[in-house]
């Protein structure tokens, strides 16, 4: 069995790679993937859990966690292409007219 | 504990690709490289249903849609990445980031925590025990994902109506 701790480790390390590329990236599609990449860590994060606690609420979660990240997906490509429709640019700040 | 290793390698090579690559169809097949590791990672940790809904709700539903919106909107450009605005942003979000990633990394490796040793059941991961929690105790959680996803298909139509006055007229391709 691997130990939990460097499970958990890996989750960090993923989640701040994928926060650095929402951070420092300005490509909205990119962004997204590194969000994917974030989610994709805490779902890490909870199946370790899940094994090491021997409960089965942490798989839970993170199947939750599967079909909200195809939820947000799907809503931002969306969003993203509309924007592309109207700008014809890849850039983040183009969505800043969204902000009320 | 080896294959661990190499599929941490991998992950985490893959998560580098992913922000570091040029061109956003570069990342999209860094981060499959990512999410059929981290699959296979979790059949190590005995979650069999979850290894197969990553592969086929990730790699499978959701790459292909990114891949669609990149190819759709990407083709046949080098467009590089635009120029930064804020000064100095790519530095302090690497700083941040690095800072946040080390503490939660070193925090998470010397403190493994206890477990309570309550015995693995025979249907641990599996689809059977998945769906005697999500359709028993936890149906609340079920439902909520279901409405969630409802309302993001609705989203998703709404966004994609035509357009009443499309700002762009180009004969012959329609507006979404």
């Amino acid at each position: 069995m691997i130990p939990i701790n460097f499970v958990v480790g890996l989750a960090a390390i993923i989640f701040a790679i994928g926060a650095i590329g929402v951070m420092a990236r300005r490509n909205p599609l990119i962004m997204f993937m590194s969000a994917e990449m974030m989610w994709n860590s805490a779902a890490l994060a909870f199946i370790a859990f899940a094994r090491q606690w021997h409960s089965m609420s942490g798989q839970v979660m993170a199947f939750l966690i599967v079909g909200t990240a195809a939820a947000e997906v799907g809503i931002g490509l969306a969003i993203i292409v509309t924007v592309y429709h109207r700008r014809h640019r890849l850039d983040i700040d183009e969505i800043s007219g969204m902000k009320g | 504990m080896i294959p661990f290793i190499i599929l941490a390698v991998i992950a985490i090579a893959g998560a580098l690709g992913v922000i570091l690559g040029r061109q956003p169809v570069h990342s999209a097949l860094a981060l499959v490289g990512n999410i059929l590791a981290l699959a296979v990672l979790y059949l190590l940790l005995s979650a069999e249903f979850l290894a197969v809904a990553q592969v086929i709700v990730y790699a499978g539903a959701i790459m292909v849609l990114f891949l669609f919106v990149v190819t759709l909107l990407t083709a046949g450009k080098e467009e590089g990445e635009p120029p930064e605005e804020l000064g100095g942003q790519r530095w302090w979000a690497g700083i941040f980031a690095i800072g946040v990633g080390v503490v939660l990394a070193v925090l998470a490796i010397t403190h493994p925590g206890s477990a309570v040793n309550t015995g693995i059941p025979s249907n641990f991961g599996t689809i059977d025990g998945l769906g005697h929690l999500l359709w028993g105790p936890d149906f609340l959680y079920l439902m909520a994902v279901a409405i969630m996803l409802l309302t993001a298909a609705v989203g998703i139509l709404v966004l994609n109506r035509p357009m009443k006055r499309p700002r762009v007229s180009r004969p012959g391709r329609r507006e979404s």
